[in-house]
Formats: structure tokens, sequence, C-alpha cells
């Protein structure tokens, strides 16, 4: 069963419609959306609200629903 | 003896406004032992903060030296500094002092990773103001390891993140990461021959959101100094500074995480031993 949500640029505000299996990872989400947008290279997470969903979780895990709207966030590395 | 008023006496201790805060207490602050890592960007301003919240005991390590570029966003920094290529920890120790005398000051000019194993169990606290994510792994293990607070911190223009990992109450570092993280490291790390060269791309980076996140990184130190651990930040510190927002974003402990299994396993065998005494 597909489950279609939507990912957001947090940068641009832009987003993207995706289809995903129950056996689709949180990492595979970041990978998708990170090239789509043509994404530096860099650490990125994932939020849900205010959570920050974990890598490896399948989307089952993370209990992620159709229609939810996923955010595509930069981890910063920097400091120096 | 009744006491003798002198007009102005209010303004003559420098930490006379702290000391109004009734949870304040200059003692415990004064005789934490801080590490701070990186003297970059966010290692000039949480030692700034550190220094006029009260602390005095603090161990900086850095092996980099001055260059021009990091004069947008490094108080202690100046152009002779650039030009003579001095130490960053070193100038940040000598020019600390001139904050505030009384410093107990020092600096190691070396990799974290390249330092014995009983020198981050000496401090109370260990702060991250790093620029990768292999040093950043370094600290968060071994504090978790040794049970020490751990404040990290780090920008990326114009955004900013700070997290607190208080072993065992919180989530670590190593649970937020993903491959993403991974990747940036292995890029790094790569083993393509001893002639290779990895080119290391210069990320962004400005004043704003570095006064943003330091004065975090700080302030969660005070707490933790004082024992306030119950109103320390639990979750991840976000800011946005390009959309003006900040939020507090939850993050769980991953049970794949290396250092939870380990306090799983352990808490197994303890459990294992119990049964069997009893």
């Amino acid at each position: 069963m597909t489950t279609r949500i939507k990912v957001k640029n947090a940068e641009t505000g832009a987003s993207v419609d995706m289809d995903l299996e129950q056996d689709n990872t949180v990492e595979e989400i970041i990978e998708s959306a990170a090239s789509y947008w043509e994404k530096p290279a860099g650490a990125y997470v994932i939020r849900k609200g205010k959570q920050v969903l974990r890598g490896q979780a399948t989307i089952m895990d993370a209990g992620i629903l159709s229609e939810d709207v996923l955010e595509l966030i930069p981890d910063p590395e920097g400091g120096q | 003896m009744a006491r003798t008023l002198r007009p102005g006496y209010l303004d003559e201790d420098k930490h006379e406004r702290s000391k109004r805060l009734e949870w304040f207490d200059l003692d415990k602050v004064q005789n934490t032992k801080v590490l701070v890592v990186g003297c970059g960007a966010i290692g000039n301003e949480t030692v700034k903060n550190l220094i006029l919240a009260g602390f005095k005991k603090i161990t900086l390590v850095d092996m980099d030296r001055v260059v021009r570029s990091n004069l947008n966003r490094c108080l202690f920094f100046d152009d002779d500094d650039a030009e003579k290529k001095k130490l960053k920890a070193k100038v940040v120790v000598e020019k600390a002092k001139k904050l505030e005398k009384d410093l107990e000051i020092e600096y190691r000019s070396e990799m974290i990773q390249d330092l014995p194993d009983d020198f981050i169990p000496s401090f109370d606290l260990v702060l991250g103001c790093l620029d990768n994510v292999a040093a950043r792994l370094h600290l968060n293990a071994h504090c978790y390891m040794h049970g020490i607070p751990y404040v990290d911190a780090a920008t990326l223009g114009f955004v900013g993140k700070v997290q607190v990992v208080l072993p065992p109450e919180t989530p670590c570092l190593e649970c937020g990461m993903n491959k993403t993280h991974l990747k940036i490291m292995g890029d790094r790390f790569s083993c393509t021959g001893v002639d290779t060269t990895y080119h290391e791309p210069k990320l962004a980076a400005e004043i704003t959101t570095t006064s943003v996140v330091s004065a975090i990184q700080t302030r969660e130190s005070i707490k933790i100094a004082l024992g306030l651990q119950s109103d320390l930040m639990q979750n991840v510190f976000y800011y946005d500074g390009m959309r003006n927002v900040s939020d507090i974003l939850e993050l769980d402990e991953n049970p794949e995480c290396p250092h939870h299994m380990h306090e799983k396993q352990v808490s197994t065998a303890d459990r294992r031993s119990s049964a069997r005494q009893g």
C-alpha cells in the first residue's frame, strides 16, 4: 500500500509529493528529497512537527501517515 | 557593629547584578571546571559569555591558527593575530585574561582525539564549539561514557542548533544522526591514498547566528553548573534566523545507538546479577 506524503524544503519553502511504501526509511526520504532539490553535501534531518525522525526508522516505525507534511532541515555542522 | 554604607557600593561588585537572580550561586559557577573544544566563532563567543557569567576554570582545545576569514565573527581575533598566524586557543587565552584577570584558563593546541583518555573525564562540563561531525562524536562518546554533561552548538549560515546531552537522562548526539552525517564524515576520512587531499568546502558563517547559539549554550551551562537539571533543555534548540523562528525539537533515544545499547547491556547484566544474588 502506498502512502502519499508531502515533503517541505525548510530553506526555500518549496514542497514535493512523495509516494512511500511501508518499508521505506526516513533516510530514504532524506536522500530522495535532498537529491531532488540538489542540496549541497551536508547533514540533513526530517522533522514531523516538533519531532526529529530517526533516520533508520521505517515509515511505519516513525508513524508517518498519508497526507503528513514532513520538513527537510539542514543539521548544522559549523562553528569555527 | 552597624554596617556602614557608602554611596555607589552596589556598583563595586562585578557580579552584583547576577547575584540578584535568586537561583544564582557564583561559587558554584566559579568552581565548575569547563572544557571548551573549538576556539572558532562559537568558541570565541562562548568563552566571552562564560567569563562574563562568572566561570573561572576554563580549558580550551583547538589546533588551528587564526586567518583573516575568521575576523567577521571572532571577538578575540584581530588582523595582527591573522598576519602572524597565531594559535587560536593561545590568542583566546591571552585576550580572555583582559576580561577577567583571575581566570584559571589554559589551552591545549591538539586535536581532541589525540588527548589522553583521562583528559575529558577531568572536567565537570564539556562544550562543543566544533566544525566537524567526527570530533563531535568523539566528545559525545567520551562524555556519555563518563557521565559528563555535554552541550553542543553548531551553525550553518542563519541556521543554528544547540543540544544538551545529560547522560544517562537524555538522548545523545549520535541518536539524532543518520546516513547524511556519516557520509560527510566518510568523505573527509576516506582512504584514497596518502597524497590525496580532501577538499573541505567552507561553510557559511556569520556573527548573529553564532551569538544566538552561543548564548543558549552558555545559558544551559550555567544551569548545569548550578544543578538546575529540571530546568535544562531536554531536547534540541533549533534556530532559523532567515525565517525568524526557533523551536525546541524533540529527539528520541535511538535504540540502535551504541551508547544506549551499552546502557541496556549494562542494565541487563545488573538485572541478571541481582537475580543470581536473589
